[in-house]
């Protein structure tokens, strides 16, 4: 559970691997410093409370928030939100990735909206969203679905189009008819890919779903930042950042652990117990 | 009787006048296999022997109905073939495993696409599994195994669903010089054992002459048969190897191949 699975969780080196308690202290240290700073930094009164209030008022806001309750359902509708929309993007994704991979005309339909959308920033079509969907749920899921999708199904597509040849003519030597052949060889072939492009996909549902309650309104972490924010109560909007942050590295670790459950038959998995 | 004839033909290998053209996704088309016609006969094992890139795989690919036959015409038991089959099992070179199946599952895969019944399939597969000398390994993912342990494998993959032909792309090209002479006598062990119609491709004159009865000697690339050798010896001789008249063909062999092998280098080269 080490900080460095973080930040190379997308790599595709190393599984877990059983560290030392020193490992896992010299991981987390450099955080520790910064919380520590941060603490130090405004008791020592170089900043007002306002532009940086303590790490310990944040805290309490925190625990407060917990008492009353506000931060299950403030976290609870944020996650719901950002857990609709990525499972859409999953689901629909990989559906549209086996299609395209499989159809010259889906691809020659998709290809384009693609390569265009892929880049674009979606978080532009806010204005429209709204105007079609409303300020609801709806309108945030859909949102979320969009911005995330991309990553899936060009994920899915590669590593479909991936797979070694040979591999595709044993099954069909061994008798895999087309339906067969995808869901026995291509998908299972493809899916250290796909689970990449999942991993990519979390944490652009969790920023957007943020972003659209902070322009929408209605619950969530977003919006009631926003709201202390406009009522110039800095230590809410910062709890704000400490929870999204620390509800976005369980569900990072969550799908590393999907992950490695999934691939136990990859080498990067099986590294891992023989070491 | 009349069974016995049938499963005869029906493992024999007429390939008439074959032509293909390799067409790279850039770049202009080359003749890989030029007007090539050769008769295998039933239980025959027959080495493909050729420098490398000169079309020898993809005349076994052909066969094996991976690529589609354009020109000319290839016969299985007197019918064209018209895509991959189980009649006709392939070995690849570097072993195509499922590597998400366990030993065990990669070698029921085939025996599931039959349809046989289960306890049927599990009796089959572990008697594979002990014919290749892998049990112990049967939970094993693949990445877990040595190359020569992946090849038995898929070795024991193919031979499971029983099929009357037996094509082998370089199967031991991947492997270590031991275990290239071990799994040499093993698949010879077996062969004796079940009788098949044996291609194999290699570009090993001495493997082509030990494992073979008849060795095609191919051309540089476009690949043409350029001559067909008989190899029978006592494979069973333990100093086969050492053996004038084994020697001597060698180099009969070795001769034929040597220019086509500095062609095929120079053409590699532009």
């Amino acid at each position: 559970m080490a900080m460095s699975e973080t930040l190379s969780y997308l790599r595709r080196g190393r599984g877990v691997r059983r560290h030392s308690w020193r490992y896992t202290v010299m991981a987390w240290l450099p955080l520790i410093v910064l919380l520590i700073a941060w603490e130090l930094t405004t008791r020592s009164g170089l900043v007002t409370p306002f532009m940086l209030p303590p790490l310990s008022a944040v805290f309490g806001r925190i625990m407060e928030d917990a008492a009353s309750g506000d931060l299950l359902t403030t976290i609870g509708t944020t996650l719901w939100r950002a857990l609709m929309g990525f499972g859409i993007s999953a689901v629909a994704g990989i559906a549209l990735g086996i299609l395209i991979s499989q159809y010259k005309a889906v691809r020659w339909f998709f290809d384009p909206i693609i390569s265009v959308g892929f880049p674009m920033p979606k978080i532009a079509f806010l204005p429209i969203m709204i105007l079609w969907l409303g300020l609801f749920d709806v309108s945030k899921i859909t949102m979320i679905a969009f911005n995330a999708i991309f990553p899936v199904v060009t994920a899915t597509i590669a590593g479909i189009e991936g797979v070694e040849k040979q591999i595709i003519w044993s099954a069909q030597n061994l008798g895999a008819g087309r339906k067969r052949l995808m869901w026995d060889v291509l998908l299972p072939a493809a899916l250290p890919q796909i689970l990449t492009g999942l991993q990519v996909a979390l944490p652009i549902a969790l920023i957007v779903g943020i972003l659209t309650e902070m322009a929408m309104g209605g619950y969530g972490v977003g919006a009631t930042m926003q709201t202390a924010s406009r009522m110039a109560d800095s230590p809410g909007v910062f709890a704000g950042i400490i929870e999204i942050a620390i509800v976005g590295y369980v569900l990072v670790q969550a799908m590393a652990f999907i992950r490695r459950r999934l691939l136990m038959w990859h080498p990067e998995a099986l590294d891992a117990t023989a070491a | 009787m009349q069974a016995q004839i049938n499963s005869q033909v029906s493992s024999q290998i007429v390939v008439e006048n074959l032509n293909h053209m390799y067409r790279p996704a850039r770049g202009q088309p080359v003749l890989a296999v030029d007007n090539v016609s050769l008769e295998v006969r039933p239980r025959e094992f027959l080495a493909l022997l050729g420098p490398s890139g000169c079309g020898k795989s993809t005349l076994l690919y052909l066969m094996g109905g991976f690529l589609p036959v354009e020109k000319g015409r290839i016969l299985i038991g007197g019918k064209p073939v018209t895509g991959p089959g189980p009649d006709r099992g392939v070995v690849f070179q570097h072993f195509a495993l499922f590597p998400w199946k366990t030993v065990r599952a990669n070698v029921l895969y085939g025996l599931e696409r039959a349809g046989l019944p289960k306890n049927e399939r599990l009796k089959r597969a572990q008697a594979y599994i002990d014919m290749v000398g892998l049990q112990g390994f049967e939970d094993s993912y693949p990445s877990q195994l040595s190359g020569g342990m992946r090849q038995r494998t898929a070795i024991a993959r193919t031979l499971a669903i029983d099929p009357d032909i037996l094509l082998m792309d370089e199967p031991f090209g991947a492997l270590d010089a031991q275990t290239r002479s071990l799994m040499q006598s093993e698949l010879l062990a077996i062969w004796r054992r079940s009788p098949k119609t044996v291609i194999f491709v290699t570009h090993d004159v001495q493997e082509a002459c030990y494992l073979a009865e008849r060795v095609a000697v191919m051309s540089a690339r476009p690949g043409r048969i350029k001559a067909i050798v008989e190899t029978k010896f006592d494979r069973s001789d333990p100093h086969l190897f050492k053996q004038p008249a084994f020697i001597d063909k060698v180099d009969e062999i070795w001769a034929l191949v040597r220019n086509e092998a500095m062609l095929a280098q120079r053409l590699e080269a532009h």
